[in-house]
């Protein structure tokens, strides 16, 4: 059997093998997956170390830890290079690359050449180490190698490790490197300034007399620098008028510099923050599994806001209105200052992923409709309820793909002609149906095997247990002989008021009436298998 | 007079909206607004519809209010036209029903104090329906199937002066057993507006005067109404 055989038949083994496969995610979880749970106990403890490391590395300069010091440091150097090892091996599948090249080979009836197959592996892996947190990596590692111990000081890069744990400072470089251009146009200003002020005070200061002058360029560029920075230290000062004009010059110019490079800074920070902001809540929502998104923070919104959260349930809000964003922070609730409509903030809030219910709750019909149909593109599974402010609108938005709507209005129409018509009937009920009474509508589902299994209803003894039956709720479409009180409900079928010779099945839904505290009880008996 | 008109304030979307529910059940419904363009509109969409400046407690009288009309709808979109006019109204007739819409809690209090006799917050309402249908979904589908579908009403029957159900407990009462419906509970008028559950530990006596609060298909409904207008509920006392 032949080396390319043999590499071949592994590449195989190691594709088919869970335990290799599960190993390599449990790594990834851990070194590199942001959505991982246990990704954050590895940063903080990796964070700790190098922390810790680089201590002992500074408290060694000055006191002699004998043992301790080596031995700490020869933990630490080993779990660096665990790491470094481990990220080298989860960055690609090096038996996925050979067996492509293996499998094209294949199909196109060519010989396979293990060569160009390990070269791409190679190249893979070079890829890696070029990478600008690996090369740090690295260096974090060498030093400690006793040939190479003149490179101590590069134990210092084992600070920038630190970029890979913390997020705060890789946003800081994000934000820097957003300005790179304002940077950069003001690092060429500096420069010439610099150069130039460099240049005339070497030009007029050298020959001063007693030696106090300018020994080289290089010491006139630090003295630029010095000035320029306005940190000043004075151990270079010029003595000529002609050197003393030009420090004025270089002064002011300084001040000019200092201000746009503080502007600078400010205003990248003022202009990421939002997002900065943006992004804690995206994060968040991934991390809880957030899969309730409410759009819109107005008045509906607001009372599903609190009835969620007086349920405990997780969501996010969206809305577009910094005040309103501000409102439902101050209330403690998750929101993203937004427009909806925007199918890439709906996408960071999961939309496509983790997200099963979004509600539009907005004041806006257009809006409504078109969040609806973005959503509904996106995800087709998604439960959408929509609020319609305009009657006419409740057929668009069910075209756009919404599952149910809330027409506040037309609410309002129907509350009016009730209450018109009969006052005393409608408060009463309607308190109750939209529970704001202790006495509400309750539903209990029917498990197979339970005690409502196949029992009557007249033996359940609804009365004694102060309910009142108010239907059954049964899958499946109505019986055909169209018997009074059964009312198809999609493709379930209500019956009202059943008879007391009706027979529940399992999967009925029976929907009651009663004092939470009778409900309770009602659900507890059922769970105890007593009636 | 034997008029009872209703007059509906404010020609919105939502006063449109609650015309037509109002003369879908055949109750003579006039609009008002001081807004001409609105009146216009509505008109053409074939409602009764006048201009009337409602700052001038005149007009007011002369639509109706204080003399026969007995419920008033504030469906202003502002909430300062809305009080104006619960005050105003409510000074020319201490009996009249006063229905505003409010935009907020606070709102509802001062409408509450202007002499509103309800005030309904329609995103109240639609925000707890929003949450209903998240939290019981099933439930919400059948109420809105049934009861808000049409296919079944929510009706109060009043029990006559001369019945014969008077004084008799509420747990003596069966109506299931004969008529197709179901009695949620009993309102005792005199005593106060809310609901007694007919479940609940107490055993109201029935009273002449009180209403009997039921859900059914309509046709039950009539007819139990019917028979207690007649006086044939004597067996529907069970044990």
């Amino acid at each position: 059997m032949d080396n390319t055989h043999r590499l071949i038949q592994t590449s195989y083994k190691l594709k088919d093998s869970v335990r290799y496969r599960r190993a390599k995610n449990f790594f990834y979880d851990l070194l590199e997956n942001p959505k991982a749970r246990i990704r954050p106990y590895f940063d903080v403890f990796m964070i700790l170390l190098v922390v810790s490391s680089v201590w002992v590395l500074i408290y060694d300069v000055r006191h002699d830890m004998g043992l301790f010091d080596d031995l700490f440091e020869w933990v630490a150097v080993t779990i660096f290079i665990i790491e470094y090892l481990l990220r080298f091996w989860i960055y690609n599948d090096s038996h996925k690359v050979i067996l492509s090249h293996y499998e094209r080979a294949e199909f196109i009836n060519q010989p396979f050449h293990a060569w160009p197959a390990l070269r791409e592996v190679l190249a893979k892996k070079w890829e890696y180490m070029t990478q600008p947190l690996a090369i740090i990596d690295l260096l974090a590692i060498i030093p400690t190698y006793r040939p190479l111990r003149f490179l101590r000081i590069f134990l210092l890069f084992r600070l920038f490790k630190l970029f890979r744990y913390t997020r705060s400072i890789s946003e800081f470089v994000k934000v820097l490197n957003e300005k790179r251009i304002e940077l950069f146009t003001l690092f060429i200003f500096m420069a010439f300034i610099t150069f130039t002020a460099a240049t005339a005070l070497f030009f007029f200061e050298t020959d001063v007399a007693d030696g106090k002058g300018v020994g080289s360029f290089f010491e006139s560029i630090y003295w630029a620098l010095v000035t320029m920075s306005t940190v000043g230290y004075g151990d270079i000062t010029p003595h000529t008028t002609e050197g003393r004009v030009v420090t004025i010059i270089l002064i002011i110019a300084g001040l000019g510099v200092i201000s746009f490079f503080t502007s600078i800074i400010v205003s990248a920070f003022s202009e990421k923050m939002h997002e900065i902001r943006a992004q804690r809540v995206f994060s968040e929502v991934e991390r809880k599994h957030i899969d309730l998104i409410v759009c819109g923070y107005g008045r509906v919104g607001q009372v599903v806001a609190d009835q969620l959260a007086l349920d405990q349930r997780q969501f996010v809000l969206v809305d577009p209105l910094e005040n309103n964003v501000r409102l439902a922070k101050q209330k403690g609730y998750l929101a993203a200052l937004g427009d909806a409509a925007d199918s890439a903030l709906l996408e960071s809030l999961g939309i496509t992923t983790q997200a099963k219910r979004l509600l539009c709750l907005t004041g806006d019909d257009v809006a409504n409709v078109y969040i609806t149909l973005s959503a509904r593109q996106m995800n087709p599974e998604i439960e959408i309820i929509s609020r319609a402010n305009h009657r006419e609108n409740v057929t668009k938005l069910r075209l756009a793909g919404a599952d149910h709507t809330v027409a506040p209005y037309e609410i309002v129409g129907l509350i009016a002609a009730e209450y018109v018509g009969q006052p005393v009937a409608f408060e009463a009920i309607y308190g109750m149906l939209t529970g704001q009474n202790d006495v509400g509508i309750e539903a209990v589902r029917v498990r197979s095997g339970s005690v409502l299994d196949g029992r009557c209803m007249a033996d359940i003894g609804f009365r004694q247990r102060k309910l009142i039956p108010f239907g059954v709720v049964r899958e499946g479409g109505c019986p055909a002989d169209g018997s009074s009180g059964t009312y198809e409900i999609e493709d379930r079928c209500f019956h009202f008021n059943p008879t007391p010779d009706f027979e529940l099945q399992a999967g009925d839904l029976v929907v009651m009436f009663g004092h939470e505290y009778s409900v309770v009880h009602f659900r507890d008996c059922l769970e105890r298998g007593t009636l | 007079m034997g008029r009872s008109d209703t007059l509906i304030f404010g020609c919105g979307p939502m006063g449109q909206e609650v015309a037509e529910q109002l003369i879908g059940r055949k109750l003579p419904v006039y609009l008002y607004s001081s807004d001409l363009d609105r009146v216009a509109e509505v008109l053409a969409k074939g409602f009764d519809a006048a201009v009337l400046d409602y700052t001038d407690d005149d007009k007011l009288r002369q639509v109706g209010i204080g003399e026969w009309v007995k419920v008033i709808f504030c469906l202003f979109p502002e909430e300062a036209k809305n009080v104006f006019l619960t005050l105003s109204a409510r000074a020319l007739d201490p009996d009249l029903k006063i229905i505003c819409v409010s935009e907020s809690p606070q709102s509802g209090q001062k409408l509450f104090a202007a002499g509103a006799s309800k005030v309904i917050d329609p995103y109240e309402i639609s925000g707890r329906k929003v949450h209903e249908l998240i939290a019981r979904p099933m439930i919400v589908d059948m109420l809105e199937h049934t009861v808000f579908g049409k296919h079944l009403d929510i009706a109060e029957i009043e029990i006559p002066s001369d019945s014969c159900l008077s004084g008799n407990p509420l747990s003596a009462l069966d109506l299931g057993g004969r008529y197709n419906v179901v009695l949620m509970g009993v309102v005792d008028v005199e005593m106060s507006d809310s609901l007694i559950f007919s479940t609940s530990g107490v055993d109201h006596k029935l009273d002449a005067g009180d209403m009997l609060v039921v859900i059914g298909p309509a046709l039950e409904i009539t007819r139990l109404k019917g028979d207690l207008e007649e006086d044939r509920t004597a067996q529907l006392l069970g044990g």
